[in-house]
């Protein structure tokens, strides 16, 4: 192992930048295999506070990978292991004795595809809250009001909460998924490609949202899409094959990037 | 090749294709349509009054209320006896033994059982249901409602166990993720999210059953045997439709044969109600997940 990977890459470690901020979530040498198959190869990052840092990199470069493993989402099929460590907050959460309560509660996710659950708009949002917590009816009502708030999309459903959540269009739906996270109110929220089945507009409203949200929240976003990347994140990390190839500010990737292959990948030259 | 013959080609392949499957529908619709002209045609001299009044004590100047009561409640009794093992199996195939050995084996047997000939299952609850009660009660009770349902519920079973399986399996796995994201447990989960996505469809597979097993006639000639009489006590012999249409074919009589064409309609015309019942359930909840 090089001395760069056993420390890890910290981006404010980068001779040009100023330390951006305390860090969340400590990724040390951390591996994932499929199946047998090495899908991550000694992942080594630090993921500073509330600061929104973007996952970028072609299909199959274990960035949604990496992200699952942040609320350890992928144990719950066969066949899938992690070797490392991730400290949260100072404890490891792959030690099996980390409650999977306490990481779900702090870590929030919302997917690609919007998924409400086929219940009320209200219901999708004190469904989650009721299972961690016991709110009186009013201060269940507060709850779901100011998560619907805080996703940008209270004003659209508030004359509606009692009718099905299937109704709503799609970038209301997965509005509705990030109110359904943060009504939780998790430390960590983690996105993966949030905006990939959304058109244009709505893509639009959950930027700006996630640019709102990050004053609260650490946010991780895994995205194809490298606009979305350069435009909503304080901090960009480029994966190949496996590796992180480099992580920095986002300003740092997308004008002056130090690897061959990140810019070879910014500028369209493959992926 | 030529532009204009390439385009008549798939013109013509697709005319072919279209008029070979519009052919093939309305040889299954013509069947259907025949069985119930000629059951209607055939039993329209017993389609009165007396048909749901009088029971078959009567012979020919009788009805089939008897044997209507006994299969509802024999079909009563399967479904009911089938629909909670039925979900419940299907729910751990699908959620807790999805991919592992033992689930596909259990899947596989499930499969075997439902192509099981109904004359076997028949024979088998003779053997353990209507032979033991006759040594228990010393004879009083031997044939009976109950044993019947137990082998309704048998051929039932495995399709509410397969539809339920699927439906679930169904259920895109992003829903499963999205809950347990939130820190939901696997029950609440599969109470309170898959099932209530999968319940259309559940309630389908049940109602699909039940047509199933409402014309059902093998299993029930050696569990509940039949009855002149109406009875709703599950202890007695029973009568049913299905039985009763067996026996009347094979008596002489214009009259018995159409009271038998008669339970016949009946018969066909539930199955279909029920099937039409099923698809409206099916269309009217259908969530589109994509």
């Amino acid at each position: 192992m090089t001395e760069s990977a056993a420390a890890g890459i910290h981006p404010q470690a980068t001779a040009a930048s100023a330390p951006i901020a305390p860090t969340k979530i400590q990724v040390r040498d951390l591996h994932f295999y499929y199946n047998g198959f090495h899908a991550l190869k000694g992942i080594n990052m630090d993921i500073p506070e509330k600061k929104v840092t973007a996952i970028i990199g072609p299909s199959g470069c274990g960035k949604s990978t990496l992200l699952r493993i942040f609320n350890r989402i992928y144990a719950i099929y066969p066949k899938l292991e992690a070797k490392g460590e991730i400290i949260l907050d100072e404890e490891n959460i792959l030690d099996t004795r980390y409650s999977m309560n306490k990481l779900r509660s702090k870590v929030g996710m919302v997917f690609q595809k919007p998924v409400p659950f086929p219940m009320t708009i209200f219901e999708n949002v004190a469904y989650g809250i009721r299972h961690h917590e016991r709110l009186s009816r009013a201060d269940m009502d507060i709850r779901v009001e100011q998560a619907l708030r805080s996703a940008a999309l209270w004003d659209e459903v508030k004359d509606k909460l009692k009718q099905n959540a299937l109704g709503l269009s799609g970038g209301q739906q997965q509005r509705l998924c990030i109110a359904r996270g943060i009504a939780l109110k998790p430390e960590v929220l983690l996105l993966d490609e949030p905006t990939s089945a959304l058109d244009p507009i709505a893509t639009s409203r959950i930027e700006q949202l996630v640019e709102e949200l990050k004053s609260e929240y650490t946010i991780v976003i895994v995205t194809h899409n490298m606009q979305q990347a350069a435009r909503c994140s304080d901090l960009t990390a480029f994966m190949y094959l496996g590796e992180l190839i480099e992580f920095d500010r986002t300003e740092q990737i997308f004008t002056k990037p130090s690897k061959k292959q990140t810019e070879d990948y910014i500028t369209g030259r493959f992926g | 090749m030529n532009n204009d013959t390439l385009y008549l080609r798939r013109r013509i392949t697709n005319a072919l294709a279209l008029g070979l499957s519009t052919f093939a529908t309305l040889i299954g619709l013509a069947f259907l349509a025949w069985i119930l002209w000629e059951t209607l045609r055939q039993g329209v001299s017993a389609i009165n009054l007396n048909l749901f009044t009088k029971i078959t004590a009567y012979g020919e100047d009788g009805g089939l209320l008897n044997a209507m009561v006994g299969s509802l409640v024999i079909n009563f009794i399967g479904i009911g006896i089938a629909t909670p093992i039925g979900v419940l199996a299907g729910t751990w195939l699908a959620e807790y033994a999805n991919r592992t050995k033992l689930g596909e084996t259990i899947r596989f047997l499930n499969d075997i059982l439902l192509s099981a000939p109904s004359i076997v299952l028949g024979m088998f609850v003779y053997t353990i249901v209507v032979l033991p009660s006759k040594t228990l009660t010393d004879g009083s009770t031997t044939y009976s409602g109950l044993a019947g349902g137990i082998a309704l519920a048998l051929i039932a079973l495995p399709v509410i166990v397969r539809t339920t399986d699927e439906m679930l399996r169904l259920v895109p796995s992003t829903l499963r993720e999205a809950a347990l994201s939130l820190g939901v447990p696997q029950w609440k989960l599969t109470m309170q999210v898959l099932m209530r996505s999968a319940r259309s469809g559940i309630i389908t597979g049940i109602l699909l059953a039940l047509a199933r097993i409402s014309g059902e006639t093998a299993p029930l000639l050696f569990t509940a045997f039949g009855n002149l009489y109406t009875t709703v006590n599950p202890m007695d012999k029973m009568a049913s439709l299905p039985q009763v249409i067996y026996e009347y074919a094979n008596q002489a009589g214009d009259s018995i044969h159409a009271l038998a064409w008669a339970g016949a309609f009946i018969i066909t015309m539930f199955v279909l109600i029920l099937s039409l019942l099923a698809r409206l359930i099916l269309s009217r909840n259908k969530v589109s997940h994509d």
